[in-house]
């Protein structure tokens, strides 16, 4: 372990939230694609929500990160090395690696979601619809899948980078911290899409039963990759084990973020059409405790 | 060729001019963290006084990039008594983290192999300053973009070496070629040997794929606040990423049974 | 051995030499300290010893020396003692040692102020008939007044023999009075002592290093005497890898005193016409300050002080009007800084010019000293920033806490700027005598000048404004000869047209003849007539010929190069190199060999005549003797200069061409160096019960209070130094953010122990305070102090590093608030290494 590390300072509302909001679109994203490439016509609408929600989401994402660089005009760097501008992949380095499979990730769900819009005979812009008249020659199940595959990388790289840095606790962490977050973002894209079923006043019947199912299984999966990093990463996780980064963790993350949402999951084995539905609440709450999980790691992280 | 430097601590005697040389040459300010403005003055004053021995510079930092480092071993009664000086600075490794983690490759090596940041490239998204298992590369907020050692990268591509060498008294630090300096360390650290002291060694021959600006050490390099056995961290991807991958595989299959097709739902309706 | 000195921290580059020798030639580096510094990290060793009892440890190594086995038995010690030193010397048998009166010597006077000498001279032989019998010249005056040779006895039994009293008077040096007096463990001080004894003799010689640590005391010249008498017994003195080096205060103040900015030597050490001497006409000076010194190569003051003269005044000096002599001034007491201060204090300096000092903050009881700047009508300061000095008037400590209004003080402050180092051209005098050529890079901007534009254009002004005077009092400056106009190409490159050309003021400092202006190959050339004229005779010959400037030579060797640079005297780098052959001319051994005698040499005499034998030098070296003087060569005994002295005399410039062990005269505090604790001191003399310097320069004035012996209000000892990081008052080294990042706040180092009894603790502010004032500092607490246990009781010891004011980027309070006026004797330097404080937890007002 190295004595002496440098943070890189890296803002909460900026890193930490990108990490939050790329999680949740990935998440959600997925979870709609899958339903798709099953064929689940009665959980079709778990699709139309995923796709309508991931696209803004992660349009979100790039102001952020933009914002938070030193030299934001210069982001394009990302894409292109200045002294013969030809494409540039560092393989070495999550963070380039990452960058590609985001731009990639939002090419797909940016499709998709004209694709939804026309479902909905929103689209009106006459160039868009050429656009994408083009691009469904090809099936929009493979655009799916590709978003898919992407999109676990944009919710799973985002640990990988932190882990690939010589940082006490992100190095101690290693290698489960992209596990974690992959796990995190499907339990938020699930919780978010709940959410909006709540929205369309669905709440209750097979769409959430499913849901909720796949969220327990991501809790507990969640629950196990924390116990099992806080244990390997032993004298090094105090960070995350003491002041105010350790309450919002363990009383953020875990006590209100998991396991209060499954103590809730467990009461509603009991069916009930009620507005109240505890899954419904617990998705806020799963909302909730996947923020501060970002916010804590990223930060923790950083303090000397 | 590979140039770089050897560091020889027996024989630093903690003056600091390298710190000095470095900031003439390269023209960088004081560090602004270690001023304050005073009512009344044109000119800030410096208020960064530590109480750890002579070292009031503290760490590395965009401004700083010579550190020198003062540890005192002193017991109660004084038999023990020695006072060790070390310049740190940009180790220049073979395998950098801080080069492996850029996304734009504005962290090169050149033909010398020192490790140089082009300041035209970088994008300040600041993943190398926590990727150097040195804590060496640091960000300017004045200029957006991270600085550090360049090894007088301009200076050593003229036929010069570098600032803090040229201006070491005792030669301390030397500037060369790495094979050459490496002779000169085994030859330093013999003849330290067989004069009894026995806990000398060189630091950088293995660490980080070889550090092309190595120390001699007098004792562990613990007591120097360098790491003992540093993991470049870009080695540790390949296991990061496999795990993580599997963790995805896990979840999808935990998809796919979530939202399969099932036979019978639990209150009894049949599902055509 | 390094002592009185912080070599690694001060003198940094010069510590690289030091620091090969050990690594790659294996010497051994001591270093003997109160504290543990940058120098001791890297010595094999680190002797600790309390502030001031130096001469106590000197004198133990003397006693150690001169009664152990190996000097008694080894034949090396004792030819180089009996033949090179005054040892075999007989002295006045009316001569009582310190070990007979108590801690003082005979010759005190009554009040106990001064000494007289009569009772310390050499018992000598019949006076010789004089060689003239009349006076033509001033060197008849001296050839006229030839003492008799000082009586010897080369047994060294007889109890009046140098030797004899010498070793009496050391007697109770020994360990144990080292660890009792300088708190040093027995077995350290034995390990430093036996190190210099096994490392000196044919085979191997020993060198001691010295800097301020030694000569700011009011024993300060008394120290360096021991470590000159110890290389003289240990038979290192004039060889190579011997000798005592003194590590200068600042860049080139050897060549500001070699040129003489001191107030009472005139350039090249001649002595200073004074009021109080008999020196009312020339002829007196030279009997009063040439006579005594006659008979060694002083004998040729005479032309020496005519060819100053006539550097002064050109056509203007005359044999007629004694060269000027009657014009020149003179001085009429002690106007060295501190008195100067103190008659500043009383109102009797009007007009002050500072250039490149700063003593609102370097000055010893600063407190004092910025008063007394208050009293001047006007002050005329030169530097690079606005220095404490220059803005007392507006911001010092007295005034911005009230004590003292602005408005009250009249003093009017002109503050002109001036340009830095690599802005102008001159000769820098290295403390190895070394001159070397440093060139202007640039000019200084807009109005900033050189210290020499200053002077020359002032110069220039005042002979302007007293051309038509009839006064006496202006005839020096009216008549001066001042022409140094810069040649176009020396200019030509620079935008100030009218910088002094420093190549004629160099080329008038070597000297030339007036007639033609041809320089002086030599000051063997240097004539009493008025026909050479010579600004300082110890630097003749760093131009020998018209537009070759030695100086500027970069040829280096490794070991002497000759070719590098030039050393005065001569390019002799290694002073007294004679003694580096034995009675027969022979090297001491292969291994030191420096400069030999050949005797089969063909050499031509000053008439072309050719003869046979001549001291010979293959490394370049230049030889400290006279050349063709055979070893065997007797001396005339009504002769002068090197007429007088023999084949065996190496010390060319000591009356009796020895090295002195025991110093007849020339010194005011005693003929030997003895104990004598600081005049501030918390523990009484266990040697003697004189218990400081008798004669010690005090100045009991209101407003510089002193503390008692032992005063229970002050026990702590301070001592003041310096670190690498800032120069002296921070003026070129606090402005810089580099710089002033390095070392920010005034700090103060004090042990872990101290710091408990105390409550102080690291990085936090504590205060010291003295009878002169109060000043607060950041702790440093640290095991590089060290308390000492003196006879039984613990004595702590603080350190104070004084570069702050309260000016500049790097600010803390002014540490010489804390000291007092006190100095040495013989040269009024202040005692700035040790005195008493108290301290306490907090800050200056009481918070924390």
């Amino acid at each position: 372990m190295s004595p002496e590390t440098q943070a890189p300072h890296w803002e909460w509302y900026y890193i930490a939230m990108y990490f939050y909001i790329g999680g949740i679109s990935a998440g959600a994203y997925f979870i709609g694609s899958l339903v798709e490439l099953l064929g689940r016509e009665k959980l079709r609408e778990i699709s139309r929500i995923a796709y309508y929600i991931a696209f803004p989401l992660i349009c979100i994402t790039p102001i952020l990160l933009i914002a938070d660089l030193g030299q934001p005009a210069r982001f394009w760097h990302l894409f292109f090395y200045t002294k013969d501008i030809t494409p540039y992949i560092n393989h070495q380095s999550p963070l380039s690696v990452g960058t590609w499979a985001l731009l990639i990730y939002s090419g797909m769900s940016f499709l998709s979601f004209l694709n939804v819009l026309v479902a909905d005979g929103r689209l009106k812009s006459p160039a868009l619809r050429s656009l994408l008249k083009l691009f469904n020659r090809i099936p929009h199940k493979v655009y799916a899948a590709i978003g898919s595959f992407f999109g676990f990388f944009v919710a799973g790289y985002t640990g990988v980078l932190l882990n690939t840095t010589a940082r006490p606790l992100w190095e101690a962490t290693d290698p489960l911290i992209g596990s974690l977050f992959i796990v995190s973002a499907a339990s938020t894209g699930a919780a978010v899409i709940a959410r909006a079923l709540k929205r369309q006043n669905i709440v209750s019947g097979e769409m959430l039963e499913r849901l909720e199912l796949f969220d327990r299984v991501a809790m507990i999966f969640e629950l196990l990759l924390i116990i099992m990093m806080v244990i390997i990463a032993g004298q090094y996780a105090s960070p995350i084990l003491r002041g105010w980064y350790g309450l919002m963790f363990w009383g953020g993350t875990v006590a209100v973020g998991i396991l209060a949402p499954l103590w809730l999951n467990w009461s509603a084995r009991r069916p009930t059409t009620s507005v109240n539905n505890p899954v419904l609440l617990g998705a806020v709450l799963i909302l909730f405790g996947g923020a501060l999980l970002r916010i804590t790691l990223v930060q923790a992280g950083q303090i000397p | 060729m590979a140039k770089g430097m050897f560091v020889d601590t027996s024989i630093c005697t903690g003056c600091k001019a390298c710190q000095v040389a470095c900031k003439e040459w390269n023209e960088l300010p004081g560090e602004p963290a270690h001023f304050h403005k005073v009512p009344d003055r044109p000119y800030q004053v410096a208020i960064n006084f530590t109480g750890n021995s002579y070292d009031n510079t503290g760490q590395l930092s965009a401004t700083d990039w010579r550190h020198v480092r003062f540890i005192e071993q002193f017991n109660e009664n004084r038999t023990e008594a020695r006072w060790y000086f070390s310049s740190d600075s940009c180790k220049h490794c073979n395998d950098a983290g801080c080069l492996n983690a850029c996304p734009v490759k504005a962290i090169v090596r050149t033909d010398m192999g020192n490790v140089f940041v082009q300041q035209d490239v970088c994008i300040g998204c600041k993943y190398c300053i926590p990727s150097c298992p040195y804590g060496v590369i640091s960000f300017s907020e004045q200029s957006g973009t991270v600085h550090k050692c360049t090894l007088c990268n301009d200076r050593i591509h003229n036929g010069l070496g570098t600032a803090c060498a040229k201006a070491c008294p005792t030669g301390s630090i030397s500037f060369g070629e790495v094979e050459e300096l490496k002779k000169r360390a085994d030859a330093r650290l013999a003849q330290l040997k067989m004069r009894g002291f026995t806990k000398a060694n060189i630091y950088g021959y293995t660490e980080a794929g070889s550090l092309n600006v190595f120390y001699l050490f007098m004792d562990e390099p613990s007591v120097y606040g360098q790491p003992e056995h540093p993991v470049v961290p870009q080695r540790r991807l390949f296991r990061s990423a496999a795990i993580t991958v599997l963790t995805a595989v896990a979840m999808a299959v935990a998809a796919l049974i979530s939202f399969r097709e099932q036979g019978t739902k639990k209150n009894g309706e049949v599902k055509p | 051995m390094i002592m009185g000195s912080n070599m690694a921290e001060c003198h940094p580059v010069a510590f690289r030499w030091p620091l090969k020798a050990k690594t790659n030639h294996g010497a051994v580096l001591m270093h003997v300290d109160p504290r543990f510094t940058r120098t001791s990290a890297l010595c094999d060793i680190h002797t600790p010893i309390r502030a001031g009892t130096d001469i106590t440890f000197l004198g133990a190594i003397i006693n150690h020396v001169i009664n152990s086995h190996r000097w008694n038995t080894d034949p090396f010690f004792k030819e180089y003692v009996v033949n090179y030193t005054n040892a075999a010397t007989l002295v006045n048998p009316d001569f009582k040692d310190t070990e007979d009166l108590n801690g003082v010597f005979s010759g005190l006077s009554a009040d106990g102020k001064a000494y007289s000498y009569e009772t310390w001279s050499y018992q000598r032989g019949p006076k010789p008939v004089p060689a003239v019998s009349e006076v033509k010249t001033f060197t008849d005056l001296l050839l006229q007044r030839v003492p008799g040779r000082p009586k010897t006895d080369p047994t060294l039994k007889n109890t009046h023999t140098v030797f004899q009293i010498v070793k009496k008077h050391y007697k109770r040096y020994t360990p144990e009075m080292v660890e009792t007096i300088c708190g040093c463990p027995k077995e350290m001080f034995l390990k430093v002592a036996e190190t210099l004894l096994n490392n000196s003799g044919r085979d191997k010689t020993s060198n001691i290093t010295y800097a301020v640590g030694w000569t700011q005391h009011t024993v300060g010249v008394q120290i360096i005497r021991a470590a000159a008498m110890l290389q003289a017994l240990l038979g290192n003195i004039g060889r190579p890898g011997g000798g005592v080096l003194a590590l200068r205060g600042h860049a080139t103040i050897q060549g500001s005193t070699d040129i003489a900015t001191l107030y009472h030597s005139l350039p090249g050490y001649l002595n200073m016409p004074d009021g109080r001497k008999n020196h009312e006409t020339f002829k007196d000076f030279i009997l009063t300050e040439a006579v005594p010194l006659s008979t060694s190569y002083w004998g040729n003051y005479p032309k020496f002080a005519v060819s100053y003269f006539k550097a002064q005044w050109g056509d203007a000096a005359t044999k007629e009007n004694n060269y000027g002599y009657d014009y020149h001034p003179k001085i009429t007491g002690d106007h060295s800084h501190l008195p100067m201060m103190v008659d500043m204090m009383n109102g009797k300096i009007k007009g002050f010019f500072v250039m490149g000092q700063n003593p609102a903050v370097g000055g010893q009881n600063a407190r004092y000293q910025r008063k007394a700047l208050a009293k001047l009508d006007w002050m005329v300061v030169r530097d690079f920033f606005e220095t404490e000095t220059a803005a007392f008037w507006r911001n010092s400590p007295e005034v911005t806490e009230g004590e003292v209004k602005s408005s009250d003080i009249k003093t009017e402050v002109f503050f002109l700027p001036a340009a830095m180092v690599s802005e102008m051209e001159g000769s820098f005098t290295n403390t190895q005598r070394l001159l070397q050529q440093h060139e202007k890079a640039a000019d200084p901007p807009d109005d900033a000048r050189s210290d020499i534009w200053f002077t020359y254009h002032l110069g220039k002004q005042l002979k302007t404004m007293y051309a038509g005077s009839k006064n006496n009092l202006d005839w020096a400056i009216k008549n001066l000869y001042w022409e140094y106009e810069p040649e176009p190409p020396e200019v030509a490159n620079f935008r100030i047209k009218d910088e002094p050309s420093a190549y004629k003021l160099l080329k008038e400092i070597n000297g030339y003849t007036w007639e033609d202006k041809k320089p002086l190959p030599s000051f063997a050339n240097l004539k009493e007539d008025g026909s050479t004229v010579c600004g300082a005779w110890i630097y003749t010959g760093v131009i020998t010929e018209e537009g070759v400037n030695k100086a500027r030579n970069r040829e280096g060797d490794n070991w002497i190069s000759p070719n590098w640079g030039f050393a005065w005297p001569a390019n002799r780098h290694i002073m007294y190199n004679r003694a580096s052959a034995d009675l027969q001319g022979r090297p001491w051994s292969e291994k030191k060999k420096l400069v030999y005698w050949d005797p089969n040499k063909e050499v031509k005499d000053p008439t072309g005549k050719t003869i046979l034998g001549s001291w010979v030098s293959p490394s370049g070296e230049g030889i400290d003797f006279l050349p063709t003087k055979a070893p065997a060569f007797r001396g005339r005994d009504n002769g002068i200069g090197f007429d007088w002295l023999s084949g065996n005399d190496p010390f060319i410039m000591r009356a009796d061409g020895k090295a002195w062990l025991f110093a007849p005269s020339g010194l005011v505090d005693g003929p030997l160096p003895t104990h004598y604790e600081p005049y501030e001191s918390p523990v009484q003399n266990l040697l003697h019960k004189q218990q400081a310097n008798p004669v010690a320069k005090t100045w009991k004035v209101p407003g510089n209070p002193y503390h008692e012996v032992a005063d229970p209000k002050y026990p702590i000892v301070v001592s003041t130094y310096r670190l690498t990081e800032h120069h002296l008052t921070g003026v070129m080294t606090r402005w810089l953010p580099w710089l002033a990042e390095l070392m920010p706040e005034l700090f103060c180092e004090i042990s872990p122990e101290l710091a408990a009894e105390k409550g102080i603790k690291n990085a936090e502010y504590m205060s010291i305070e003295t009878a002169r004032g109060i000043i607060q500092a950041r702790a440093l607490v640290t095991r590089r102090m060290r308390p000492f246990t003196i006879n039984g009781k613990t004595v702590h010891e603080i350190g104070l590093p004084w570069h702050w004011g309260w000016q500049a980027r790097a600010e803390g309070d002014v540490v010489n608030n804390l000291s007092v006026l006190v100095a040495d004797p013989n040269v009024t330097i202040h005692e700035g290494k040790v005195f008493t404080c108290n301290v306490r937890a907090g800050k200056r007002g009481g918070a924390a």
